[in-house]
């Protein structure tokens, strides 16, 4: 059978595509089809596609993708939906909401080339943000705040976070005169909570 | 009711509409790559009973895939109420507003897309009344979310906001004048994608329709993206208003020629493809925006509904049977025939 593109090579790749459900089967060269960038089933009409596989191709040239068993990672697992690095970093989705836990570290210079950050800034999750207040008020013996007290010291909380990150950030770059500035920072940031 | 794509909103001469799309997960479910189907039917299970009991779902439709053959979900996919993975899925179910504007699509990709449509360019009107409904949610649910990586989402591409928004835009000056290649790369460089949304077996976009969404999701608010949308969409309407009038000005009798030729096809053919629809119905659309034709309604027409309304499974919907390839474009050409409005 001749690729129905070309009408030349000898047709490789057969696919039935539903389109608004109406049937039709194509028949390709494997020439044509990778001009189609189809190569295989899953690829056709799906727009995250090139940016998984950036990702996947990110990680799996960094060289952690190997099947070697020397490689470290290709022992790691979700201990919840039991993923694989190996099956993670060739399908590029996360299984569970742990697999961030499990995978995310790995990821993190990689999420900041492909979205220019590693953050959420975004909306934050009400249940969330009141678990995270829960965290401070313990910590600081805070009781009876008004709402506008709890806003504030969200916003301080999220700056003491901040901070914190860029305090490892400094300790390891070994750059021991910001680390203080940092520390002194949160220092204050944590007293300001507690008496206010 | 006016659904959406009946109706023109602002700066509709380019922009068809608004979609705002948030993905969420619940944290005590495994996401979709990992989810067995009997699994998945618990999740729907539990997320429908759940979603039901809220406020903000009065009045809205329930379905269920089970409970709907495969012209009715296709049928749903061309008016824009589900995505092409739920159309996939084996184990779906929803809520959709009796307009259709706001649907919640679960076992998506992601457990859960809260999707809202609106005419013309008005994102934010949009947005807040998605984010509305994920409040709603969000309060009932125990949903997956990181301090660090925000919503957790299936793939790492959606993680931090899970919000997509995109504006369909009909940009027939600028693929005329092989424009869109060169933009779709400029507007990657900003972390936004432009692709035509119907396509043909070679892989070409017709239509001249096309969805501008933004890529990036983690880092930047929810404002900030949709003001990304906006600032890039902005230059693309300029771009393709500029080109359109310096088209009608300096081939004026050619345009209305293949304007009113597109017409006359529409309003008399007895059999037509839905690339040749899509096609001439793009040439109206451009008519009527450029106010080169006038139609005889009162209030301004959108040829979007009839877009929507050429595709097959809606045709098969009216029709009540399933149609062969020839009986599709003999009602096809029948449904322009008796929709398209006269002009004056």
């Amino acid at each position: 059978m001749l690729c129905d593109n070309c009408n030349k090579n000898e047709a490789s790749i057969h696919y039935t595509e539903v389109v608004n459900g109406v049937r039709s089967e194509h028949h390709l060269c494997s020439d044509c089809a990778a001009r189609m960038g189809i190569t295989s089933i899953g690829d056709i009409g799906n727009s995250d596609i090139p940016f998984v596989k950036f990702l996947t191709g990110l990680l799996a040239s960094s060289g952690l993708g190997s099947e070697d068993y020397d490689n470290p990672m290709s022992h790691v697992r979700c201990p919840k939906c039991d993923m694989s690095y190996q099956e993670f970093i060739q399908m590029g989705k996360f299984g569970c909401s742990e697999c961030y836990d499990v995978f995310g570290p790995l990821l993190d210079d990689n999420l900041k080339k492909l979205h220019g950050s590693a953050e959420h800034k975004g909306k934050q999750y009400a249940k969330a943000v009141s678990d995270g207040m829960e965290d401070l008020i313990d910590s600081n013996n805070i009781s009876d705040k008004s709402d506008k007290d709890k806003g504030e010291n969200i916003s301080k909380l999220n700056k003491i976070k901040q901070l914190n990150r860029k305090l490892k950030e400094a300790i390891e770059l070994e750059r021991y005169e910001d680390a203080a500035k940092y520390r002194d920072e949160i220092k204050a940031l944590k007293e300001g909570c507690a008496n206010g | 009711m006016v659904r959406w794509f009946e109706e023109n909103g602002l700066q509709s001469d380019v922009v068809v509409s608004s979609r705002v799309r948030l993905a969420r997960n619940l944290r005590s479910y495994n996401f979709s790559p990992k989810l067995a189907d009997v699994d998945a039917k618990v999740m729907v299970n539990h997320l429908k009973e759940k979603i039901a009991a809220l406020d903000c779902v009065k009045g809205f439709n329930q379905y269920d895939f089970s409970e709907l053959d495969d012209c009715q979900k296709h049928a749903m996919k061309e008016r824009h109420v589900i995505s092409n993975y739920l159309l996939g899925q084996n184990t779906a179910a929803g809520f959709v507003s009796s307009d259709e504007d706001i649907s919640i699509m679960l076992n998506e990709e992601d457990h859960i897309r809260i999707q809202g449509f609106g005419s013309g360019m008005n994102i934010k009107n949009v947005y807040d009344k998605v984010n509305k409904i994920d409040d709603f949610l969000g309060d009932v649910l125990d949903y997956a979310y990181d301090k660090k990586y925000g919503y957790l989402t299936t793939c790492p591409s959606s993680v931090g906001t899970g919000m997509r928004v995109t504006y369909m835009l009909h940009l027939p000056a600028l693929t005329m004048t092989n424009r869109i290649s060169g933009i779709a790369t400029e507007v990657g460089r900003f972390g936004m994608m432009l692709r035509s949304v119907f396509w043909d077996n070679n892989s070409d976009g017709y239509g001249d329709i096309y969805k501008l969404t933004n890529q990036l999701t983690l880092g930047l608010t929810e404002q900030e993206a949709m003001d990304n949308l906006n600032h890039i969409a902005n230059q693309i309407i300029l771009q393709e208003r500029a080109i359109r009038k310096q088209y009608i000005a300096s081939k004026k009798i050619e345009v209305l020629d293949s304007v009113y030729r597109s017409y006359g096809l529409l309003k008399y053919a007895r059999k037509l493809s839905q690339k040749d629809g899509m096609i001439l119905l793009s040439q109206i659309r451009m008519g009527l925006a450029e106010k080169l034709i006038h139609m005889e309604t009162e209030e301004e027409f959108s040829i979007y509904q009839l877009m929507i309304g050429i595709q097959p499974a809606n045709l098969m919907l009216i029709s009540e049977e399933e149609l062969s390839f020839e009986a599709l474009e003999e009602s096809r050409a029948k449904f322009i025939r008796e929709h398209l409005p006269l002009i004056q």
